[in-house]
């Protein structure tokens, strides 16, 4: 199956201010953990395509959660239905899926966005699903109901305390990775990251976590996108090694 | 009407139409496989190859500005010997394969030649002198004229197969170091490389690029890039591939134009995978449209008076 792709838009949707959730119509064999180059402009300004990860895919749509964080996210919350998206994807490696039972999934403010599908497929498979959520506050909890539904356990923390427990998300997460014989995806801010890693390297858990990166070609080819290995001088790409690593094979950075 | 001559010859290496991806931008080829028939393309350029397994630079090593990017990525690559297995790979495609040669020593260009020198899908090396983001070697062999042409002349030595000399941008005279690796034995020359430039993230107050500065590629060059490709093919009389900024068919045409033989395209490929095919359809329906029998007639054809 070809990379590249034009999907229709079904739908465009605010769903906090300054997130956009993104329906369009079409399947590009994705698996959870996977992203697209989404090509924000027709010109070549902005120059880069914008990597957005896979919010959910099914046989007949493709879903994409985003923040708008600059220009070229602000043109893509532009779009409208009934307009056609030019994309690259699926792209990156995904989450591996765990001969575990028991799964630990820690979300941290928009790296939510890739969890979502992972929930599904977790569930789908069977898994019995611990459900990790932070944010700010309340508002930026996105789609707090969609992903309650997906897990067995659900908890959730905000810095201002306006949702769940007013306490960083890897306080929440500390607890339950100590208690539970459990695989542990995680996908935030680079802080939480380093401390779900830590605490997975405490308890000896197995450990995949979803990094970002600044790209160009998305496809492996430029080594814009790398992280350096762990006791070695090498690097990993991002794009094509990536975006999922087991914690302990790289910098996080 | 017939369909119009894309064949170009590039010191001595036959062409099935003028344009490649750029080194660098391209990998060593595979990446883009699953994107169109690398059949397609003039020719492959391959990833700047060192004689040593090269790590690169520590990330951040990209930055988006306007109409461009920066990039240090500092050359890595596999190191001649693992590339020539990537580089045996492309012989399925039957396109001429040209390797970027990369190094910090004279010694260590000769090396990466010595090692791949025997394979016939090797076409040509394109020898970089012109890499921004080492310490060492590349852009620092080829900003004085009189190590450019001893470069040249050495490995004019070390084999038969055509060698085509990078030029760096970053001089003041870019017709003074193209008229010396035409004097130590060079049978064509490409330019541009980047442009060094700089991006600082003003939230963190800290240059972007963690080598602080990087090579600017992308639409924001091509206006740079033109004029010395004009320059140079005025300066010497081996042939030109240009380069920079080139994102697709009219900007070809405009190298073209300025003198070049052939045209590579970089940063575009980034955007657009299938930027070099639909370049190779877009020169051949503007060749029709206005009645040129072949690519060739256009070469230099913005200087005739």
């Amino acid at each position: 199956m070809s990379k590249m792709h034009m999907l229709e838009i079904i739908k465009q949707e605010t769903v906090a201010p300054g997130y956009q959730r993104l329906t369009l119509a079409g399947e590009i064999n994705a698996l959870a953990g996977q992203f697209v180059q989404v090509r924000v402009s027709a010109t070549y300004d902005p120059f880069l395509r914008r990597p957005i990860s896979i919010h959910d895919a099914a046989e007949d749509r493709l879903v994409l959660l985003y923040r708008t964080a600059g220009r070229g996210t602000a043109l893509l919350a532009a779009k409208k239905a009934g307009e056609t998206l030019d994309l690259l994807g699926p792209l990156g490696n995904g989450f591996p899926l765990t001969d575990q039972k028991q799964v630990v999934v820690v979300a941290g403010g928009i790296g939510a966005a890739p969890l979502y599908y992972l929930l599904r497929t977790l569930k789908k498979a069977g898994k019995q699903v611990s459900f990790v959520y932070g944010a700010r506050n309340k508002t930026e909890l996105l789609l707090r109901e969609e992903y309650r539904e997906l897990a067995a356990n659900y908890s959730e923390a905000t810095d201002d305390g306006s949702a769940g427990s007013r306490a960083l998300v890897t306080d929440l997460a500390a607890p339950i990775i100590a208690g539970l014989d459990a695989a542990v995806y995680a996908c935030g801010p680079l802080p939480m990251l380093r401390e779900v890693a830590r605490l997975a390297d405490c308890f000896d858990r197995s450990c995949f976590v979803s990094l970002e990166a600044q790209l160009a070609c998305g496809v492996g080819a430029c080594l814009g996108c790398v992280v350096p290995v762990k006791g070695s001088e090498k690097y990993r790409r991002v794009c094509v090694d990536g975006p999922v690593f087991a914690a302990g094979e790289v910098f996080f950075c | 009407m017939l369909i119009p001559d894309l064949t170009v010859k590039i010191a001595g290496v036959s062409l099935a139409n003028p344009v490649m991806p750029a080194s660098g931008c391209f990998g060593y080829g595979e990446e883009y496989v699953p994107y169109f028939d690398l059949r397609r393309l003039g020719a492959v350029v391959v990833k700047g190859t060192t004689a040593e397994a090269c790590a690169g630079n520590p990330p951040p090593r990209l930055a988006e500005t306007t109409g461009g990017m920066l990039n240090a990525i500092g050359l890595q690559n596999p190191g001649a010997a693992a590339a020539r297995e990537k580089i045996i790979a492309l012989q399925q495609w039957s396109v001429p394969v040209i390797v970027n040669v990369s190094g910090h020593s004279a010694a260590q260009y000769r090396a990466v030649i010595e090692l791949l020198d025997d394979l016939t899908v090797v076409a040509a090396y394109e020898i970089n002198i012109s890499c921004p983001n080492v310490k060492a070697g590349g852009m620092a062999f080829g900003t004085d004229p009189l190590v450019v042409a001893a470069l040249v002349r050495e490995l004019r030595g070390a084999t038969k197969k055509p060698l085509i000399i990078k030029l760096s941008p970053n001089v003041t005279d870019v017709t003074v170091i193209a008229r010396a690796a035409a004097e130590g034995g060079a049978d064509a020359l490409s330019l541009i490389n980047t442009l060094l430039g700089m991006a600082i993230d003003v939230e963190r107050r800290r240059p972007i690029l963690a080598n602080l500065t990087g090579g600017l590629s992308g639409p924001a060059i091509k206006p740079v890039a033109l004029r010395m490709v004009w320059q140079v093919t005025e300066a010497v009389e081996i042939p030109v591939i240009g380069m920079g900024g080139i994102a697709g068919a009219r900007d070809a045409i405009e190298f073209l134009m300025a003198g070049a033989s052939a045209v590579a395209i970089g940063a575009a490929n980034f955007t657009n995978p299938l930027v070099c095919p639909e370049t190779v359809e877009g020169i051949s329906a503007y060749l029709k449209e206005n009645g040129f029998a072949s690519v060739k007639e256009i070469v230099g054809l913005a200087k005739k008076k």
